[in-house]
């Protein structure tokens, strides 16, 4: 079994005019958290979503798992976890019923609760999505990617818009998901989350990758170039005060 | 096989907890129904008198006389056609005159009298009574009234709400098929619900395949319930078989579910989805017969209509329900719905879009 289980290999995305996508290469070792990082726009959805099958490839190629993405889209989702970025779920189904559809819908048996254990929403189990909170409604939404038991899961900012302690919360949901032998894929927009969180990190800037390493390595580089901060760091930011005054144990939103 | 059960039997959960969607399918076509039917239209409709025998002068001025009444339609025919007419609930008297109808000379005349629709042979009565004095006073040799001797025929009792109840049950499964599906489609796809569903192997046609099941099932419900309240409530003289109205009921939700499914592929937000759904409803809802007959309708109008889905829709089920038609005495019906299902079926496939 290779070790590498996502390799992207001049993947291209055109709308129109707009290249979105401009020849990204990269892969993905198994059990890793790699994170894709990047300003809006920068073409991290459109790369997330040709891997994910939802989008067809202009070109260049995905194998995932020893898989052609483009030739075997339905051997693909078998494999694969997803959590959409502005996607949501049936209403007036609660998140039971939901997951157990779910697993239908890949012809296997779920157990609700477990999966809901595994994101910290098991006393939820009767609410409907739109009763959850922001947080716990990704938290169910990564639960939801879980279903098939994947080998690889996608999360599209999974913590965009939570206050820092539902950020932090699912942090411990991506990390337990790994150590459980899934694979994590992530976009996000916060530098520190990417540090936090992810084994290796991919740089995207208006289409491109800019730069592929493990964020430690990527500090590293640059102050092996001779940068410097202007200011002075200081030991703690306003994130840590309000994390010190609100409580730093995980507080249920 | 035991994908589409399980999607059918979530689909339908979802149905049963949204109060709107209940509200729509059963409670506003009851509400309907309750409305008309309690509040009685009956006296608008025009007292029908059968004319039959007498072939003098005076029988047609008779006849004539009566029919100038405004809230009288007189037709004549032979005696035994206007009997049966009769029977049917198509009149309310039938007055037989004899061959040589003279009002001077005190012929007595035989007025058969309509068992089930006691208001309008009361008024019909008078109204004839009138008529026959004013003939007869106008002669100065007349010294007596015309005696008339009155004979009940009993007939199908043909209340307004057998009329009512089967167009409203038309009406009900063309707004839920046109409604549910376009604006129930559209929503999901706004959402996103479509789109976190296509990365998983499910197929659309999985999806849809369970969502029209869902839908028809709603749709037999819909039968069920409002024929049952007919009966239970509003002593509806059922004269068919449920069976004949589940199939005409399919063969319309066939057509109104694939133009639920036509709109959801135009419109883009569920705001654009109301008024296109009722600019395809509307018009058939007032137009179709489904309160009142057709045959009111300026001829033009009329042909037109005699086209609608909703008018064959409704036309079949009435005709199942008051005269205990069956499937293939209905044909016309029967094809001109299958021939509407496929013309929007095809409709709903070209523009069909799943996100």
């Amino acid at each position: 079994m290779s070790s590498v289980i996502l390799a992207v290999d001049n993947l291209c995305k055109r709308y129109g005019d707009l290249v979105a996508v401009d020849r990204v290469s990269f892969s993905v070792h198994r059990q890793e958290i790699f994170g894709i990082l990047g300003p809006n726009g920068a073409g991290k959805t459109s790369t997330l979503e040709m891997i994910e099958t939802l989008r067809p490839i202009d070109a260049g190629t995905v194998v995932l798992d020893g898989l052609d993405v483009g030739r075997h889209p339905r051997q693909v989702q078998q494999r694969i976890g997803v959590q959409l970025q502005s996607a949501s779920f049936f209403q007036k189904l609660d998140l039971k019923e939901l997951l157990l559809l779910l697993g239908e819908l890949y012809g296997r048996p779920v157990d609700p609760m477990q999966l809901l254990g595994e994101v910290d929403l098991q006393d939820r189990a009767k609410a409907q999505v739109e009763q959850l909170s922001g947080g716990q409604q990704q938290r169910f939404s990564i639960a939801a990617s879980l279903v098939n038991d994947p080998l690889l899961v996608f999360l599209d900012e999974p913590t965009t818009g939570l206050d820092p302690q539902a950020r932090r919360h699912l942090w411990g949901v991506i990390r337990r998901i790994r150590s459980e032998g899934k694979t994590v894929v992530l976009t996000t927009h916060y530098m520190e989350e990417a540090e936090e969180l992810c084994d290796r990190v991919a740089i995207m800037d208006r289409g491109r990758i800019v730069a592929d390493a493990p964020p430690r390595n990527l500090i590293g580089d640059l102050l092996a170039s001779g940068f410097k901060k202007e200011r002075v760091e200081r030991l703690a930011n306003l994130e840590d005060v309000f994390l010190h005054l609100t409580g730093h144990a995980l507080q249920e939103e | 096989m035991r994908l589409w059960w399980k999607l059918t039997v979530a689909s339908l959960k979802m149905f049963l907890r949204q109060k709107e969607a209940i509200i729509w399918t059963l409670l506003l076509p009851l509400f309907m129904v309750f409305l008309f039917g309690f509040v009685s239209f009956e006296g608008l409709e025009k007292i029908r008198i059968g004319v039959a025998g007498g072939k003098d002068e005076s029988a047609e001025r008779l006849a004539g006389r009566l029919g100038e009444v405004r809230t009288v339609q007189v037709t004549r025919g032979a005696e035994s056609s206007e009997v049966e007419q009769l029977t049917a609930g198509k009149r309310h008297l039938v007055l037989v005159l004899p061959e040589e109808f003279d009002a001077a000379k005190g012929t007595a005349l035989r007025v058969l009298v309509n068992d089930g629709a006691p208001e309008e042979t009361q008024l019909g009565l008078l109204i004839l009574r009138k008529v026959l004095d004013d003939d007869t006073f106008g002669m100065h040799s007349a010294p007596d009234r015309v005696p008339m001797t009155l004979q009940p025929v009993a007939a199908r009792r043909s209340s307004y709400i057998d009329f009512l109840l089967p167009g409203v049950l038309s009406l009900a499964i063309m707004q839920s098929g046109i409604f549910g599906v376009a604006f129930g489609f559209v929503s999901l796809r706004k959402r996103g619900v479509l789109r976190r569903l296509s990365v998983t192997p499910m197929r659309p046609q999985d999806f849809i395949a369970a969502q029209v099941t869902m839908r028809l099932m709603v749709l037999l419900a819909q039968i069920v319930v409002l024929v049952g309240v007919g009966i239970v409530f509003f002593d509806l003289q059922f004269m068919g078989r449920l069976l004949d109205l589940f199939a005409m009921g399919l063969l319309g939700g066939a057509v109104f579910l694939a133009i639920g499914f036509f709109l959801a592929g135009i419109a883009r937000t569920e705001d654009q989805v109301v008024p296109l759904a009722n600019v395809v409803s509307l018009p058939m809802m007032l137009l179709s017969g489904v309160f009142f007959s057709r045959s009111n309708l300026p001829e033009a109008v009329r042909l037109v209509t005699e086209f609608f889905p909703l008018t064959y829709l409704a036309d079949g089920m009435r005709s199942i329900v008051l005269e205990g038609a069956t499937l293939p005495s209905l044909w016309l019906q029967a094809a001109g719905l299958g021939l509407w299902s496929i013309v929007s079926i095809w409709a709903a496939v070209k523009v069909f879009r799943w996100e």
